[in-house]
């Protein structure tokens, strides 16, 4: 009787210890790896602040938003945006000439259906946010400036959604500091 | 020893997993689009393999067989987690590149194949042997895909980000259908039919 029991239990218990190894395991890989991970993600929006900004010569980061300055004088600022897309988080970094003028953005990261939604990452689409007021930043067909990409309104809507929400509570936050 | 080479080789010609079994297509078609990122999704592809298939060989005697499905696809999803943290640390553009394809390596049946149909029934060397000619083989085969779709769809090679050469006429007008989805079909399909026709694969 109690080999019978035994015989029934033991797959649960061989699938729980197998789970508790691997987990132990991703979470030694990741307490290893986590700091070059933000240390490239660091350079990588280094690198980003400066497409959009090329003639950034230092920057400074204050509550999550980035300073931009030009020998001293301030350029702009930037900060990144996140929207809810198709495939999961879409990071966007948005950087504004002035509290209402976008002077680029940049996709960090995102995963969205190759070909598709991916495309979110393309100048084609990207460019289009130069210059444009603030208020305009929303998909043609509610009203704004943006054309969507073919086949994906979801990611374009959220890329469009998540930089005008996160341009007006940016832009409030720095006002409340002044 | 004769033994392991017999089943290295094995994994290469006679049962390559893409040109021969036809497993494990849909990374194929998406990620041979440059030779480089062939390579990146090689190496990842081979470490999960060779690294769950000792796993799983070793303690199969442990795992029954009810739950076995479930145990594999933890291992097999560890060690690829492990991989995609490595890569995003310490390579994060090949991490960026391959995208969604690599936590999909998860679910590649060449690995959930050859570990149910290999190394489950298998003693570690000999699994060790049939992972490592299995991988050469993926390898082998993604890195000739993605020679020609580079070579048509760019009309030039780079290696490791080292740009080799650009062909005279192809490179400022290269057949940007190879790079496309359908390119890898038309690829795929005629290597599948010369490896045939040449006798390098036998039914």
């Amino acid at each position: 009787m109690k080999a019978d029991t035994l015989r029934k239990v033991f797959p649960i218990i061989s699938v729980t210890a197998v789970v508790f190894i691997a987990v132990t395991l991703l979470g030694l890989t990741d307490t290893v790896v986590r700091s070059t991970i933000e240390w490239q993600k660091e350079q990588k929006i280094q690198r980003m602040l400066y497409e959009i900004f090329p003639n950034m010569t230092e920057h400074t980061l204050e509550d999550d938003i980035y300073m931009i300055y030009s020998d001293e004088a301030k350029i702009g600022f930037a900060f990144l945006a996140v929207g809810k897309g198709y495939g999961g988080n879409i990071d966007i970094l948005v950087g504004l000439e002035d509290e209402t003028t976008v002077r680029g953005i940049t996709i960090v990261s995102h995963l969205e259906s190759p070909g598709l939604g991916a495309r979110i990452t393309e100048s084609l689409f990207t460019d289009q946010f130069v210059g444009v007021n603030i208020a305009d930043v929303a998909l043609r067909q509610k009203g704004g400036k943006i054309d969507a990409i073919t086949g994906a309104s979801i990611s374009s809507g959220a890329v469009v959604d998540a930089i005008r929400a996160t341009v007006m509570e940016k832009v409030k936050s720095l006002e409340n500091r002044e | 020893m004769d033994k392991f080479r017999k089943q290295f080789i094995a994994g290469i010609i006679v049962a390559n997993p893409i040109f021969v079994l036809a497993l494990g297509l849909c990374p194929t078609l998406a990620v041979s689009v440059t030779i480089d990122n062939g390579l990146v999704m090689s190496g990842a592809v081979v470490f999960v393999l060779v690294a769950s298939c000792i796993v799983i060989s070793t303690i199969r005697k442990f795992v029954p067989n009810m739950v076995r499905m479930p145990i594999f696809i933890v291992i097999i999803a560890t060690f690829v987690t492990i991989i995609g943290l490595i890569l995003e640390a310490y390579l994060p553009a090949a991490h960026a590149s391959l995208g969604l394809f690599l936590p999909l390596i998860v679910v590649n049946c060449i690995i959930l194949g050859r570990a149910e149909a290999f190394a489950s029934k298998n003693p570690v060397v000999s699994s060790i042997a049939d992972a490592l000619g299995v991988g050469v083989g993926f390898t082998l085969a993604l890195v000739t895909i993605s020679f020609f779709r580079e070579l048509l769809g760019t009309g030039g090679l780079s290696v490791l980000g080292v740009d080799l050469f650009t062909l005279p006429v192809l490179g400022e007008h290269p057949l940007a259908l190879f790079i496309l989805p359908p390119g890898a079909f038309l690829v795929i399909g005629l290597l599948m039919a010369l490896f045939r026709w040449r006798g390098v694969i036998k039914e």
